[in-house]
Formats: C-alpha cells, sequence, structure tokens
C-alpha cells in the first residue's frame, strides 16, 4: 500500500501526463485538416431536429449553388493571404466587373449586345477588370512595398465609386439588366439538378489546388508567406511572386463576379458591397492563416461550406439580421482566435 | 456497470437532443408568410413591417421576416431560403427592381406567390403582384401645392431636390412628378439642384450642404422621402434658411411619406406640404393579395393606393388619414 506522500505523487504524475494526452489531442484536433469539415458535419446533424427542411434536397441545393460563387472569390483570397497579404477590393473589384460586362453584354445598349459575342465579350471584359485592378495591386503591394491593406482598402473605396460613376453612363437606373440568357445560364440555370455554376467553380478550385500542390509557383507562394527575406535569398522572385498572387485573386473575383451577375440577371454597382466580411471569413475558417505561409484550397472548400451552412440555418430561422450578423462575426472571430493559438502552438513546438 | 464521463456526456447530449425535438416542431396546420424587407432604414419601412405583422397575425398566419440589409444576392438567397422551408407567401420589399427578378421566378417556379410592397419590379415575363403609392400624381398633387404658394408669394424661386436612389422605381416617379409641376413654371421656378442621395440620409446631408453652399438662395425645396427630414433640418438651420411659413426668408418647402416627423414640421409651420402614402391601406392591400392568391383567385398585377398631399390648407382635415400623425400620437 503506497504512503500518502507516495500516493500523492502518483496522484500527480498521472495529472501530468493526462494534461499532456490532452494538450497533445487539443493540439491535433487544432492541427487536423478536416476540423471544419467535421465541424460542419456536426453543426448540420444539431440543426436538422431544429430546422428539418435544412435537410431537404431544395435546401441542399441552396447551399451547394449559395457555396459557388463565394468559393471562386475565397479561392483567390486565400493566395493572398498564403504571402501573407490581404486583399480588401475584392467586393470593389466584383462590382466594377459587373457593370463593365453588363455594358458589354446588355441588350439595352451594351457594347456588344444582341450579337453572338455578348456573352463571350462580357466574361472577357469582367476578366479584364479583376486581372489589371489585381495587377495594380500586386504592383503597389510588391513593389512600390506598400502594405496590402492600405493599397486594397483604398482600391475598394475607389473602384466602388468608379462602378457606380460607370453605371450612370449606361442606364438612367442604378443597374444594368438585359443580359443574355445564355451568360445567365451560368450563373442561375442547373442540369439535372446540379447548378451549371459548379463546372467552371470545380475546374477553378482543381486549378488552384494543382498551383499550390504541385508547382514551384506554389511553393514560392508559401515561402515567401513564413519569410520573404529568406525566400530572396534562397532565389525565389519574391515581388513577381506577390504580384502573381494579386493577379490570381483579381481573376477569382471576376469569376465569382460573373456567377453573381448571372444569379441576378443584372449589373449591379453594388454587388458584393456586403460580402467582404464572409469572404476572408470563409478563408480564415476554413484555416488559412493570417499570418502567411499556410493555407490550402479545400481548407477554403470547407471554410465556404461552414459559414454557407450557417448562414442559410440562420436564414431559415428567421433570425433578425443583427442576430445573423453577430454570430458569424463571432463564429470568424472564434476562428482567428484558433488560427493564433494553431501559431502559437507550432511556434511552441518547433 | 461503469460509466465513464465521456459516455455519460455523449448519452446526456443524445437524450437531450431527443427529448428537444418536440419542442422545435413547428405546430401543423399554421400558414406561414415570409416578410423580406431590404432594410428598415426609415420610418416608413419600421412601420410598414409592423402594420403588415399585426394583420398576418390577426388572420392567424405565422410571419418569418428577413432582412437582406440592401444587398440584392443576399435577398435572393433569402427567398430560396423561404422556398425551401416551404413557406406559403412571400411579401418583399427589393432594393433594385432589376435584380429581383431571378427571385420571382423563384418563387413562380415554387408555386409560392410573391408580393411587393411598395416598390415594384421591373417589367418582366415573371408573375407577382405589386402594392405601392401613386408616387407620380402624389408628388405632383405635393409640389403643385408649393407651386400655388409660391405664385401667391411672389417673386422668383431657385429649387432644390433630393433624389431617391434610381434602382427603385418610386424614386424615379416622385422625380418625375416633380418635374412635371416645376417644368410648367420656369417662368418663376429654376431647379439649380438635382441632389443624389441613393436613399442615404449622409449622402443627403453632404449633398444638400453643397447644394447650399453653390446656391446661397435656394428658396424651393423637395425632399423625395421624409426619412432625410432630420438631415435636411440640420442643414437648413446652419445655413439660416429655416424659417416659419409666415416669414420673408421661408423656403418653401416639400416631401414624401407622410410620416411622424413631416407631421411635426407641418405642425411647427415649418413644412408646406408632404404627399402622403397610406401606409395600412398599403399593408391591407398586400395582406389580403397573399391571401387571395394561395386561395387561386386572379389579382391585378399593380394594387394602387391613391394617397393624398396633406398640406397646411388641409391639415386639420386630413391628418386622420396620415400614418405618420398616429405615430406621433402614440409617442
Amino acid at each position: 500500500m503506497l504512503s500518502f506522500t507516495e500516493t500523492r505523487v502518483v496522484d500527480a504524475t498521472t495529472r501530468r501526463e493526462a494534461r499532456h494526452w490532452r494538450d497533445g489531442r487539443i493540439f491535433r484536433a487544432l492541427l487536423s485538416e478536416y476540423l471544419v469539415l467535421w465541424l460542419s458535419l456536426a453543426y448540420f446533424l444539431v440543426m436538422l431536429p431544429i430546422i428539418p427542411a435544412i435537410g431537404s434536397r431544395a435546401a441542399l441545393s441552396n447551399i451547394l449553388a449559395d457555396m459557388l460563387p463565394l468559393l471562386a472569390v475565397a479561392v483567390g483570397q486565400t493566395f493572398v493571404l498564403i504571402v501573407a497579404g490581404i486583399d480588401l477590393s475584392v467586393t470593389a473589384i466584383m462590382a466594377m466587373a459587373s457593370v463593365v460586362g453588363a455594358s458589354v453584354m446588355s441588350s439595352q445598349g451594351g457594347f456588344a449586345g444582341g450579337t453572338v459575342f455578348a456573352a463571350p465579350l462580357g466574361f472577357v471584359a469582367m476578366l479584364a477588370v479583376g486581372a489589371a485592378i489585381g495587377l495594380f495591386n500586386g504592383f503597389c503591394a510588391a513593389r512600390l512595398r506598400m502594405p496590402s491593406f492600405i493599397v486594397t482598402l483604398t482600391g475598394m473605396m475607389f473602384f466602388s465609386g468608379a462602378a457606380i460613376w460607370y453605371t450612370t453612363f449606361h442606364t438612367e437606373t442604378s443597374s444594368i439588366a438585359g443580359l443574355p440568357r445564355s451568360f445567365v445560364a451560368v450563373g442561375q440555370g442547373s442540369t439535372l439538378g446540379i447548378p451549371n455554376s459548379l463546372w467552371p467553380v470545380l475546374a477553378l478550385v482543381l486549378a488552384a489546388h494543382f498551383i499550390l500542390a504541385r508547382t514551384a509557383f506554389g511553393q514560392h507562394l508559401y515561402a515567401v508567406g513564413r519569410n520573404p527575406k529568406a525566400a530572396a535569398i534562397a532565389g525565389v522572385p519574391v515581388a513577381r511572386v506577390v504580384i502573381l498572387a494579386f493577379l490570381i485573386s483579381g481573376l477569382c473575383a471576376a469569376v465569382s463576379s460573373a456567377l453573381y451577375t448571372g444569379r441576378l440577371e443584372t449589373g449591379t454597382p453594388i454587388l458584393g458591397e456586403r460580402m467582404l466580411l464572409d469572404i476572408i471569413g470563409a478563408v480564415v475558417i476554413g484555416g488559412t492563416s493570417l499570418f502567411g505561409g499556410r493555407g490550402k484550397v479545400v481548407w477554403t472548400v470547407f471554410g465556404v461550406l461552414f459559414l454557407v451552412l450557417l448562414d442559410t440555418s440562420l436564414k431559415m430561422l428567421g433570425l433578425s439580421l443583427f442576430s445573423v450578423l453577430a454570430i458569424k462575426g463571432t463564429v470568424i472571430l472564434l476562428a482567428a482566435i484558433v488560427d493564433t493559438l494553431r501559431v502559437r502552438l507550432t511556434g511552441t513546438r518547433s | 456497470m461503469i460509466i465513464s464521463r465521456r459516455t455519460f456526456t455523449i448519452g446526456a447530449m443524445l437524450a437531450a437532443g431527443t427529448a428537444g425535438w418536440p419542442a422545435f416542431v413547428k405546430a401543423q396546420g399554421a400558414k406561414t408568410i415570409a416578410v423580406l424587407f431590404d432594410g428598415l432604414y426609415s420610418p416608413f419601412w419600421v412601420a410598414g413591417l409592423d402594420a403588415i405583422k399585426r394583420d398576418l397575425e390577426s388572420r392567424g398566419f405565422e410571419m418569418v421576416q428577413a432582412i437582406s440589409d440592401q444587398d440584392d444576392n443576399r435577398q435572393f438567397e433569402q427567398v430560396k431560403s423561404m422556398l425551401a422551408r416551404n413557406v406559403d407567401g412571400i411579401i418583399i420589399v427589393q432594393t433594385d427592381s432589376n435584380a429581383v427578378i431571378p427571385a420571382i421566378r423563384a418563387a413562380n417556379e415554387a408555386g409560392v406567390p410573391m408580393v411587393h410592397f411598395n416598390r415594384p419590379p421591373a417589367e418582366s415575363d415573371a408573375k407577382s403582384v405589386t402594392v405601392l403609392a401613386d408616387n407620380r400624381r402624389i408628388t405632383r398633387e405635393t409640389v403643385q401645392y408649393m407651386v400655388d404658394v409660391a405664385r401667391e408669394r411672389g417673386g422668383t424661386y431657385k429649387a432644390a431636390i433630393l433624389i431617391g436612389d434610381l434602382g427603385d422605381p418610386n424614386a424615379v416617379n416622385r422625380r418625375d412628378g416633380f418635374f412635371d409641376i416645376v417644368d410648367q413654371h420656369q417662368d418663376i421656378i429654376e431647379v439649380v439642384a438635382r441632389i443624389p442621395t441613393e436613399w442615404n440620409a449622409d449622402r443627403a446631408f453632404s449633398g444638400l450642404t453643397n447644394a447650399f453652399q453653390a446656391n446661397p438662395d435656394i428658396n424651393f425645396l423637395f425632399t423625395s422621402s421624409d426619412f432625410m427630414f432630420p438631415q435636411i433640418v440640420q442643414v437648413m438651420q446652419v445655413a439660416g434658411k429655416l424659417h416659419p411659413i409666415d416669414s420673408p426668408d421661408h423656403v418653401i418647402f416639400g416631401g414624401f411619406d407622410g410620416d411622424a416627423t413631416a407631421y411635426k414640421l407641418m405642425e411647427d409651420k415649418l413644412l408646406d406640404a408632404d404627399g402622403v402614402q397610406d401606409l395600412f391601406y398599403e399593408a391591407e392591400l398586400a395582406v389580403n393579395a397573399i391571401v387571395d392568391l394561395q386561395a387561386g383567385k386572379e389579382v391585378e398585377p399593380v394594387l394602387l393606393d391613391p394617397g393624398f398631399a396633406i398640406t397646411q390648407a388641409n391639415l386639420e382635415e386630413r391628418r386622420e388619414d396620415m400614418w405618420g400623425y398616429h405615430i406621433h400620437k402614440a409617442s
């Protein structure tokens, strides 16, 4: 039989081991690639008895359709966050691309309106807007060494206003309608119950995953995000990598804009105005670090899934807008805290 | 049998979830109407939502509401969510008349009736019913009174108009109603400022401030919505332009909506005339339309609220018909 002192020593040892074991489990859980996916499934199962309709085919189809355009722009944001930057101008890119594209393809006075080239030219115009603004952001951040926060914040202000101003040249109302059915069908239509927007977004996601996981450029992105000085010493073209990250973000925002514009059948200069928190929040919830050097496209997919699932459930509950914003803000804040804890834990472990 | 803490916790959570299930299942039989507004940024919308809610509840409907915060895409997603929830009808206030069309089509496909409250959609093949005020006619009546006052006072006038969001047909019609009358009296009235507000009070404030700085002798002012009155009054006070109607420096002043602030300004003899929408009548029309559409009856695509202009001349006799007067009385 153990003495009192020996018992206390054994108890303390047991508690230390248990704590160590728990810390390890917590550590592994925080670093798990599939944490957000499991959270999404758990949340869905919890909400199912509360809102049975969320399990209906219509609701699940809505969740998928709502995910896709958000995922497109979030993928682009992932690239920028990996290089430790941030792109706050994505919503303005979406708005600008929306009205420029609509002004090209609208049957109500569009530059190519009524022709067979209307939709493709309109889409190309949208991509051109996204690429131009993305390149501008990247140039300012990489070559002029301006903080990406300021560059893209001012870009957001400027291009949001420019989108409204541009619209006034094309319509007396505040949006440009008369878009070709072929364009609208991509953002809005479905075939055999599968949204048409799934295919371009799937292509985008696969291409982004390939770039990050399988190319030298992808490795360069992570290197620049972790330590740009060390990356430069190692021969990584840091400025070019940063510029390309912002270019990709701009292009992804343009693709997202095309899908939203098709969905609403309207080029609107306020497209995405209230969406910035959702875009960045989805990427952060997925696990991409705000500090750079860490992120994956599949994580962003999980993050978008969770955010859209949360949003849909709150909509179906009929909660007030204030409640919805407060809840979503809290979730994103928690994700940011987890991100910080991850960085701290990995720093401690290494 | 020894039960570990983890096992007990999991078991308790499952039990709680199962026991709680019946508490969360909605009562069958009650019909649900989704009321989707784009914002509650003026007393008109707050009172409108309240009027619709009371009317629906008095008829035994359940109401579920959502606000889109002027985000067209968000509202489209809200419509889809409500359709997935199998609501029995939708009353909607959209931000953009074009961007709402896909939402109408979605409701048509689902066989759910949709009624637009106070704002019509753009023309399309999608089917819905709109309840709205005859904005152009009411504005004409209001501005005509203002012009009659101007004629009576004599002299010439520099006019300013605060215009709403031109994606909203109401704003377009009120602007057109203003110019329908003013353009006929160009001998005494010159419009020197067309202030775009996008239905934003801050823009109204800055736009009107700039207008008074550029044209200090503006003496004829019309606002397309009463919700901008607090900002307008503030600007006029700072510019030294807020004088009662019996003052020689009075700026002939008119508005549109008929809210409580408008009534107070009229009572204080600062406002000459205000176009009034019969909010309670419009709410009743909207709910009637939903009920009739659900019953399979044909409903006119546009249900018009004729409204009227309340002026200093008819204030006493018409104020009971002004929804803002009732809110003013209750406060």
